[in-house]
C-alpha cells in the first residue's frame, strides 16, 4: 500500500462520528486554552490528560483529541495576542508585535481573521509534509538497532538546548535531572529497588502525568498568584474577520514562505514552534526592509509568524510519532500520554497499528478544516472568554487537573507527588532553569537506559559497539553539529545583547 | 533597589541550586554503588545512574561557580497566598478519602477562589456551583466513582 491508500484508510477512521465529536471538541477547547494567557499548549495538554484518560477513550480516540488540543492551541495563541497584547503562549509572541498595533487601529477583526487563514495554511503544509516525511524517516529507522537508537536518545538531549530560550547550562542541568529522576523505581532488568527509600508508591516509579501535571499547570497556578490579578482591559472593537480573509491573498507569498520555514524548524529536534515563528518573522521583516511597516501594524507581521508557528506545530509531529523522540515541549507531553497507555511510538507503530497512525494524520487534516470554520464565526466569543475573571478561572482548571489526578489511581499520593512537583517547577522556573527538558529526561531516559544495556549485552560488555556502525557515527556527528551550532547561535545572541 | 543588588540576589538563587543538586548527584552516585548487579549484566543497575549524575554534578558545580539569571522572587503577601494554595491543596487531599469529595471540595473551591482574589460574595456561590460541577462531571458524565461522605451508602 502506498501512502495514498494509507491516507484514505486512515480518513475511514478518523470520520467516525466518535472520532470527528471528539475532533470538535478538541478544537473548541484548545482553541479557547491557547487563547487564556500564560495557558499556552504544554500547559493545556498537561491539564487535558487526566481527563482523557477518565473518559476510557480507546488510544486513537485520545490522541485524537489531545492532538486537536494541541492544533486549536496553537490557533488560539494567537487570539490573546492580538486582543490584549498578552501572548497565550511563547511561539505567540511573535504575533503580538504588529497584531496587537492592528487591533488598536481597530483592525483587530481584520487580524484575526487574516492570522487564522494564515495558521490554516501553515498547519496544513505541516500535515502535508507530515504525511510524505513520517513514512521516509520510518523505513529508515526500521533499520535501527539499540545502539542507533542509543544515539538518537543522545542526540534528542545534545539538542536539548534549542527547545529552550534558557542557558545551555541550565537546559543540560535540567535533562540530567529528569534522566536521574526517570530512575526511580524497580529496575526493569534486574529488579533493584533504586532511589525508592522504602516507598512502595515510588516501585513502580514516578508517573510521568502526575509529574507533568505538577510542573506544569500547579506551577502555572504559583505563578499566576503573584502576577498582576487584574489585567482585562475594556473591551475592544473586534470587528469583521471577513476582510483579513482576503488580505490573506496579498498575504499568500508570505504565508507560503512561513509555512516552509516553520515546518523545517519543527522537524528539526529541539527546534520547535517558537524557532519556527520568530524565523519566519525576522526572515519576512528582512524581505521588506524599510518597505514594509513591521512593528506598527503590518498585515504580513501577523501573517508570517502564524503560518510558521503552526507549521512548526506540525513538523514537530514526525520526530515525535516516527522515532519515539519528542522535537517540543507539547510533543513530549504527547509521547506521555501515548507511553502511558502502553504504545510506544516509533518504526514499529506504523506497522504495527497503522489505523492509528494514519486515523491520526487524517484527523489533523479535518480538524485544521474545523479550525478555520470555527474561528471565523466564534472569534468574537472566545475574545469574550478572555475577560472572565481569573478567580473563576484558575481555581477551576486547577481543581479540574487535581480530581483529574486522583481518579487515575485513586491514590492520595498522587496528589502529595503532584504538588511536590509543582514546587519543583515553580522554582525551576523562577531560576530560569527550562521544565521541558526535566520532562524529556523523565519520559525519554527509560528507553535510553535500556537500549544502552541491550547494546552492551550484545557486544559482551564491549562500548566500541555505541560508535560501530555508518548510522551511529552519522548521528553523533549530526548531534555534534547541532550542538555546536547552538553554542555560537547563543555566543552570538549574548554578544549582541551584551 | 539597585540594579546591582537584584543581580547579586539572582545570583545567589542559582548557587543554592547549584550546591542542591551538586550533593543530589553526589548522592545519587555515592547510593548507585550498593545496587547489586546481576549475572550476566554487563551493565548493571547502577551504570546508567551513575552516567547521569556526572554531568548533572559538573554542571552544578559550573552553576555555583558562574550564576546565571533569575526571575524576581515573590514577595511576602504572593508567597504567603502561594503557601496558602499549597496548604489548601494538601490538606484537600488528606480530607479527600476519610470525609468524601463534596464536603472537602465545597471547601476547597469556595477558599481556593477566595485565595485567587474573589470577595465572599463571589467565591460562595461560585465555589459552590464549580464544586458540584466537578461532582457531576466525574462521578456523572466520566462515570468515575469519587469518594463517598462517610456514613452514607448509596
Amino acid at each position: 500500500m502506498d501512502i495514498f491508500d494509507f491516507l484514505v484508510h486512515g480518513f475511514a477512521v478518523a470520520l467516525q462520528p466518535q472520532h470527528l465529536l471528539l475532533a470538535l471538541i478538541g478544537c473548541t477547547i484548545g482553541t479557547l486554552i491557547g487563547a487564556l494567557p500564560g495557558l499556552g499548549p504544554v500547559n493545556g495538554v498537561a491539564l487535558l490528560i487526566p481527563l482523557a484518560f477518565n473518559f476510557g477513550l480507546a488510544p486513537t480516540a485520545a490522541l485524537i483529541l489531545l492532538v486537536s488540543v494541541y492544533y486549536g492551541c496553537m490557533y488560539g495563541g494567537r487570539i490573546s495576542s492580538i486582543v490584549l497584547n498578552i501572548p497565550g503562549d511563547e511561539p505567540a509572541m511573535m504575533t503580538t508585535l504588529d497584531g496587537f498595533p492592528m487591533a488598536r487601529a481597530g483592525r483587530g477583526g481584520e487580524a484575526l481573521g487574516l492570522s487564522a487563514v494564515a495558521s490554516f495554511v501553515g498547519a496544513t503544509v505541516a500535515t502535508i509534509g507530515l504525511t510524505l516525511f513520517a513514512p521516509l524517516l520510518v523505513t529508515v529507522a526500521i533499520r535501527f538497532g539499540p545502539a542507533e537508537y542509543f544515539a538518537l536518545f543522545v542526540l534528542a538531549f545534545a539538542t536539548i538546548g534549542g527547545v529552550t530560550t534558557g542557558s545551555f547550562t541550565k537546559s543540560f542541568i535540567a535533562a540530567s535531572l529528569g534522566l536521574l529522576l526517570g530512575t526511580v523505581g524497580i529496575d526493569p532488568v534486574s529488579g533493584v529497588a533504586r532511589y525508592t527509600f522504602g516507598w512502595y508508591e515510588l516501585y513502580d516509579g514516578i508517573d510521568y502525568i502526575v509529574a507533568l501535571v505538577g510542573l506544569f499547570a500547579v506551577s502555572e497556578c504559583l505563578l499566576f498568584l503573584e502576577r498582576d490579578r487584574d489585567k482585562a482591559d475594556a473591551a475592544m472593537r473586534i470587528g469583521s474577520a471577513v476582510p483579513g480573509m482576503r488580505r490573506s491573498l496579498d498575504c499568500a507569498p508570505t504565508i507560503g514562505r512561513g509555512s516552509v520555514i516553520g515546518f523545517i524548524s519543527g522537524v528539526l529536534p529541539g527546534a520547535g514552534a517558537s524557532l519556527g515563528s520568530f524565523l519566519s518573522y525576522v526572515l519576512e521583516k528582512r524581505w521588506w526592509g524599510a518597505k514594509g511597516k513591521f512593528g506598527e501594524g503590518d498585515p504580513r507581521g501577523v501573517a508570517a509568524p502564524e503560518a510558521g508557528n503552526n507549521a512548526a506545530a506540525g513538523g514537530a509531529l514526525i520526530p515525535m510519532l516516527s522515532l519515539g523522540i519528542p522535537g517540543s515541549g507539547t510533543t513530549a507531553i504527547l509521547l506521555a500520554l501515548l507511553l502511558s497507555m502502553n504504545i510506544t511510538p516509533g518504526p514499529l507503530l506504523f506497522e504495527q497499528q497503522p489505523d492509528m497512525v494514519w486515523g491520526l494524520v487524517a484527523a489533523l487534516f479535518i480538524g485544521n478544516v474545523m479550525l478555520l470554520v470555527l474561528n471565523i464565526p466564534l472569534v468574537g466569543f472566545f475574545a469574550k472568554v478572555l475577560q472572565a475573571p481569573s478567580w473563576f478561572l484558575m481555581p477551576m482548571v486547577t481543581l479540574v487537573a487535581f480530581v483529574g489526578i486522583y481518579s487515575l489511581n485513586n491514590s492520595a499520593f498522587d496528589l502529595y507527588m503532584m504538588l511536590a512537583f509543582g514546587v519543583l517547577g515553580y522554582g525551576l522556573r523562577k531560576l530560569e532553569i527550562p521544565t521541558v527538558p526535566v520532562v524529556l529526561g523523565l519520559l525519554l531516559g527509560g528507553q535510553m537506559e535500556f537500549n544502552l544495556r541491550r547494546a552492551m549485552s550484545i557486544s559482551g560488555g564491549d562500548w566500541s559497539i555505541l560508535v560501530n556502525s555508518g548510522i551511529s557515527i552519522g548521528i553523533y556527528l549530526f548531534a555534534g553539529t547541532l550542538l555546536l551550532a547552538g553554542l555560537m547561535y547563543a555566543l552570538l545572541l549574548k554578544r549582541r545583547l551584551g | 533597589m539597585s540594579d546591582d543588588a537584584e543581580t547579586s540576589h539572582a545570583a545567589l538563587g542559582d548557587r543554592i541550586a547549584g550546591a542542591v543538586l551538586a550533593l543530589l548527584a553526589l548522592g545519587a552516585w555515592w547510593h548507585a554503588q550498593s545496587f547489586v548487579t546481576g549475572f550476566m549484566q554487563p551493565v548493571g543497575p547502577g551504570v546508567f545512574p551513575q552516567l547521569v549524575s556526572v554531568p548533572l554534578g559538573l554542571l552544578a558545580v559550573y552553576l555555583i561557580a558562574r550564576p546565571g539569571l533569575n526571575q524576581r522572587w515573590p514577595d511576602a503577601a504572593a508567597l504567603c497566598r502561594q503557601l496558602g494554595v499549597l496548604l489548601l491543596l494538601g490538606t484537600y487531599a488528606a480530607f479527600l478519602e476519610p470525609c468524601g469529595f463534596i464536603p472537602s471540595t465545597l471547601v476547597a473551591t469556595v477558599v481556593l477562589m477566595r485565595l485567587f482574589g474573589a470577595h465572599w460574595r463571589q467565591a460562595l456561590p461560585y465555589g459552590l456551583l464549580l464544586g458540584l460541577a466537578l461532582y457531576a462531571l466525574f462521578e456523572f458524565a466520566l462515570g468515575i466513582p469519587l469518594p463517598d461522605m462517610p456514613g452514607l451508602k448509596v
